[in-house]
């Protein structure tokens, strides 16, 4: 490695760009397209491994392989199920505006065909004021981060393609105030006539149409971030297509992140009359991410799961700071490379993926050195043998009672978000064990313990999954009904728990066949019958979580498939610039680990600290104003000081006290001091950490950052 | 509690901010000035600068080691489709570059500095859209393999044309990447948020993987929510380095130079390298100028402008202005009043600076 000295600076580094290297060549030809299986994964995972013999060697890249092939079949599991929940969820919405534009197409098919020749004269023809109207679909999102729904018009555009549209997807990009016009219709131009062209004339696209098309489908442009859009570009756009409409039967879907109202104040005044508005709404971000917990965590679909400390991350991620399902998606992707790249066992995940788990995926010997199995109390080989398929009934068994529950909270609009993290929390498990959950609500009932992570107040008032418990026993007959049928729907091929469900429900018809014709006497007795009747699904529920609801964590093996390094995991979504930058300059000696430097107290500045580190140590004894002066005597002074080694060198000298006071400069020139300040001061202006002197403080440098 | 640690976290955080603030204003500030200072000449300062004994180079070289281990696990992120965003105190540069070397050897590595003033990226997406091409022209022919024949030669296609070929399909068993490593993200010439766009815009390409560096604390702020989770979808690695900014450094004014608006030769060389070499002719005229006429108070603009339309160097006004701002953004080159009344140029350098900075600009 080139230490610092070495690098002179060269033609490459004044380059604004040069090729470092280009795609080996021998490799190109050598791989063989075969099949998804043998992907240029050559990634060697096993750096800290010391195999010894080949065999080992072997093994171990057998393993790699397989995890790295597992790892692949995991995401693209996950990654297709995510697309098909998305797909699902906004399938009502997508046919509604299918079939409002098919409508619309109509309605200005029947205003009027234009014959070729008129309709491709340069200029526009006005027949009828009324007539240019452009049908336009606000489509509200209902989450200000628009980064959601860029999917979501992404597949809207597609949707409507398969159904025979000339579909343009614009963003607020296109409607920049420095491109203006022409490059929105540039983009408009190049995505219908799939070819690029420097001309941005709507006449083009015009005479494309008539040729190309001839009324048979409608135009449709999606501009999936109206808010955003320079307002005079898109107010010009909108006037020029109405003054076509007649020619190309365009039709508006503008995505709205805002209000309703937000069109009326962006656009003139002029180009709102052109419009004829419908709305749309699109589905609740939270409804989507309860769809998508479901499908991807809460049943095991991937052979992968996170642990409870993660899942308490990404949710407070989602509460807190991001709100938005594309994080939620990409945290999920992270945690699932981060946990094939860190455990050397999740090269057996296979057998949770199946349907059937044959006998021969038994985990491997390596997997009772896992700390889940040290208290094992099964004969371990049999533990082995079974382990994959007792940990799928567990898992299984875990999310239909969840799944259960959410069916209960429904109601109250509880998110399967708040449930699943609950439910996985393994000391709540414990506590629930120790029989701590009752229906009946204890005023006694101690606090929640919790650690650091995924608090909420509603936990300190006795669970979400107590209260939601709790919830069955107000509902109505019709509601408990409903209830009930859902389970029966959810426990479907849970053997153990659809049992009950079903006793339950042949009880509850029981109920229900009581004579029509009843007394005030027999109304009560009948409301005492189903006042049993929800105390008995609330001793069920009760009853499943207490016995079933086993949080992966409490699984033995589930380290093989399940990631919980939440740190790592947050580490790597989101950096934290500001703090770490100041901490390495402030701890140098964590990372350099010299034995110069070490220093008992912290933040003591000496002089063979990094001269940067010592002048931001330094740095932090001044006030938002350093005074260039000072800080460069201080620094000079430091430096100057001896070394800790030359001091043990000079212990002869009289007494501690005076040697620290005389302490023999060392030969420093002023010419060198100088120069360290300086590259001191540059570094840290690179890094933002200080603002350099203004004409009118010439003799200040301000700084930027205050505490970490 | 976490609400409450977030709470005192920021109550900490202003706290700081208004005790900095206090104790900058009280009495006590110091007034000292930097010219009580025995400053040293620029020039035996650059040379000293260049000059300095590293420190803990054992150290520093035994920590950039210690990440070659996370060499393959870069790599894998980098290959499932996310962004590797380094940062920490200390030049990345040859870490970047040694990962590059190293663990991308099926990639075509492409590498843009940052750290300079100014940076072209179409001529980025120009060569990237290069390298792809001859990178899947050596495929074994496949389906798409035909189409590529007919290109018209690359530059000379739009921005949205290069675009839209980096982000072509790819046949699943044969993918071809090309890596771009950006050093200081975050830098000068990189800074503004429509080359920031652009970068989002060609990291997001099928064809393209990212791995760039960044130095500033509050680099974060150049992008929004699509950037960072959907186009660059950056993966954070920590990796403090402690090597010394060397070539980042280089166009940072010393802070202890005398005039530190003025710049050296040095450095006015290396802009002056990196611009066209029309850019740099039109310098040339500019200090032959000032050169022959000592004693003007600079050359005026038209003046300028027909010497160097008739050496060929610009054909009109707006070419020439384009030119001068570029010089004045990295002051080069400074307007003054004449006595006359008329606007002129000259080159804040004194003679023989300037006379060394002609010289090497030659060569």
């Amino acid at each position: 490695m080139a230490t610092a000295d070495e690098v002179h600076i060269s033609d490459n580094d004044l380059k604004p760009f040069f090729v470092l290297h280009k795609a080996s060549n021998s490799q190109q030809h050598a791989r063989k397209p075969v099949g998804r299986t043998s992907r240029k994964v050559k990634v060697n995972l096993s750096s800290s491994l010391a195999a010894s013999d080949e065999s080992q060697l072997l093994d171990d890249q057998l393993h790699k392989n397989s995890r790295m092939k597992n790892f692949h079949d995991a995401w693209v599991k996950i990654e297709s199920t995510i697309k098909d929940v998305l797909h699902n969820i906004n399938a009502d919405v997508f046919n509604e505006i299918n079939g409002w534009v098919q409508k619309s197409f109509g309605a200005i098919c029947s205003s009027g065909k234009l014959d070729t020749n008129k309709a491709t004269c340069s200029y526009p023809i006005v027949t009828d004021v009324t007539s240019n109207q452009i049908f336009t679909a606000f489509v509200v999102m209902s989450n200000i981060e628009f980064v959601d729904d860029l999917q979501t018009f992404a597949d809207l555009g597609v949707h409507l393609q398969s159904h025979g549209c000339h579909v343009a997807n614009l963003s607020s990009v296109d409607f920049s105030a420095k491109s203006g016009i022409g490059g929105c219709l540039r983009s408009l131009l190049r995505q219908i006539l799939n070819s690029s062209t420097d001309a941005a004339d709507i006449s083009i696209l015009a005479s494309w149409y008539m040729e190309h098309d001839d009324y048979k489908n409608p135009v449709v442009v999606i501009i999936e971030d109206m808010d955003r859009c320079s307002a005079s570009v898109l107010s010009d756009f909108i006037l020029m297509l109405s003054e076509w409409v007649i020619k190309i039967p365009v039709i508006l879907i503008l995505g709205v992140a805002t209000t309703l109202e937000a069109p009326k104040n962006i656009l003139s005044s002029k180009a709102v009359q052109h419009l004829s508005p419908s709305k749309f709404f699109l589905g609740h971000p939270t409804d989507r991410l309860d769809a998508i917990i479901e499908a991807v965590l809460v049943k095991p679909c991937s052979g992968f799961l996170v642990g409870h400390k993660v899942a308490a991350f990404i949710r407070n991620c989602f509460l807190r700071q991001d709100g938005t399902l594309t994080s939620f998606v990409r945290a999920v992707k992270m945690a699932i490379v981060q946990h094939f790249l860190m455990e050397p066992l999740s090269f057996t995940v296979k057998g949770l993926l199946d349907e059937e788990v044959a006998e021969a995926d038994a985990w491997p010997r390596q997997a009772l050195d896992l700390p889940s199995c040290m208290r094992l109390s099964e004969p371990k080989s049999e533990a082995l043998l079974s382990g994959a398929s007792q940990m799928k009934e567990v898992l299984n068994l875990w999310s239909s009672v969840v799944l259960c529950l959410h069916e209960v909270g429904k109601n109250q609009r509880t998110t399967l978000l708040d449930l699943y993290d609950e439910a996985l929390d393994p000391k709540l498990y414990n506590l629930r064990n120790s029989d701590h959950l009752e229906v009946k609500p204890d005023p006694q009932r101690p606090s929640w313990n919790y650690d650091m992570h995924g608090q909420s107040f509603e936990r300190q008032k006795g669970g979400l999954i107590s209260r939601t418990i709790r919830q069955i026993r107000d509902l109505p007959p019709a509601a408990l009904h409903q209830l009930l049928e859902k389970w029966d729907k959810q426990t479907e091929g849970v053997d153990m728990i659809h049992e009950k469900v079903k006793e339950l429900r042949l009880q509850e018809d029981d109920n229900l066949k009581e004579p029509p014709t009843r007394s005030r006497k027999q109304t009560i007795r009948n409301n005492g019958n189903s006042d049993r009747l929800n105390e008995k699904a609330a001793a069920l529920i009760t009853c499943m979580t207490r016995e079933h609801m086993q949080p992966v964590e409490c699984i033995p093996f589930h380290e093989i498939v399940c990631f919980r390094n939440a740190d790592k995991l947050q580490a790597a979504l989101v950096g934290d610039p500001r703090k770490r930058i100041q901490l390495d300059l402030l701890e140098c000696n964590k990372f350099l680990k010299c034995s110069c430097c070490c220093t008992k107290s912290h933040n003591v500045p000496i002089s063979s600290m990094h001269d940067t580190s010592l002048m931001y140590t330094l740095a932090q004894e001044h006030g938002n104003l350093i005074n260039l002066h000072d800080w460069y005597q201080s620094f000079k002074a430091v430096i100057s000081q001896k070394t800790v080694k030359d001091k043990h060198k000079s212990k002869l000298s009289p007494s501690p006290k005076k040697r620290k006071i005389t302490a023999e400069p060392q030969i420093i020139t002023e010419a060198s001091a100088q120069a360290r300040f300086c590259r001191a001061v540059t570094e840290l202006q690179i890094t933002g950490l200080l603002r350099m002197p203004s004409k009118r403080r010439q003799d200040y440098v301000q700084r930027v950052a205050f505490g970490l | 509690m976490e609400d409450h640690d977030i709470d005192e976290d920021e109550f900490e955080f202003s706290r700081n901010y208004f005790l900095a603030k206090e104790s900058g204003k009280s009495g006590k500030k110091s007034a000292r000035k930097l010219s009580e200072i025995d400053l040293v000449d620029e020039q035996d300062l650059r040379a000293e600068v260049s000059k300095i004994e590293p420190k803990h180079e054992k150290e520093i070289a035994s920590l950039i080691d210690s990440y070659k281990s996370l060499y393959n696990e870069w790599a894998f992120e980098l290959q499932y489709g996310f962004g590797l965003l380094l940062y920490g105190f200390g030049s990345k540069k040859t870490l970047i570059e040694d990962f590059a070397s190293t663990a991308l050897t099926e990639y075509s590595v492409i590498v843009v500095n940052g750290y300079l003033q100014s940076i072209n990226l179409k001529h980025v997406a120009t060569a990237m859209a290069e390298v792809l091409w001859e990178q899947l022209k050596l495929q074994p022919r496949s389906a798409s393999g035909g189409s590529f024949k007919s290109q018209q030669p690359f530059n000379s296609r739009s921005l949205d044309d290069l675009i839209a070929f980096l982000d072509g399909p790819h046949a699943p068993e044969n993918e071809s990447f090309v890596c771009l490593v950006i050093h200081n993200i975050d830098g000068p010439g990189l800074r503004d948020s429509e080359s920031q766009h652009l970068l989002a815009r060609i990291a997001a390409c099928s064809h393209v993987r990212i791995v760039a560096s960044i130095d500033h604390v509050n680099a974060p702020l150049l992008w929004d929510k699509k950037m960072v989770h959907v186009q660059f979808n950056w993966c954070w690695h920590h990796v403090p380095t402690f090597a010394p900014y060397k070539i980042e450094g280089v166009f940072h004014p010393l802070i202890l130079a005398h005039g530190s608006a003025s710049q050296s030769v040095k450095t006015a060389t290396i802009v002056l390298q990196s611009l066209t070499p029309n850019a740099q002719n039109v310098f040339k005229v500019l200090a032959q100028h000032q050169l022959a006429h000592p004693d003007d108070e600079g050359m005026p603009i038209d003046v300028l402008f027909t010497s160097c339309r008739e050496r060929f160097l610009v054909s009109s006004l707006v070419t020439l202005n384009s030119h001068l701002t570029e010089f004045k953004d990295h002051e080069l080159v400074k307007l003054r009043r004449h006595s006359d009344g008329q606007d002129c140029l000259y080159i804040p350098l004194s003679k023989d600076a300037l006379e060394k900075l002609v010289q090497e600009i030659n060569q």
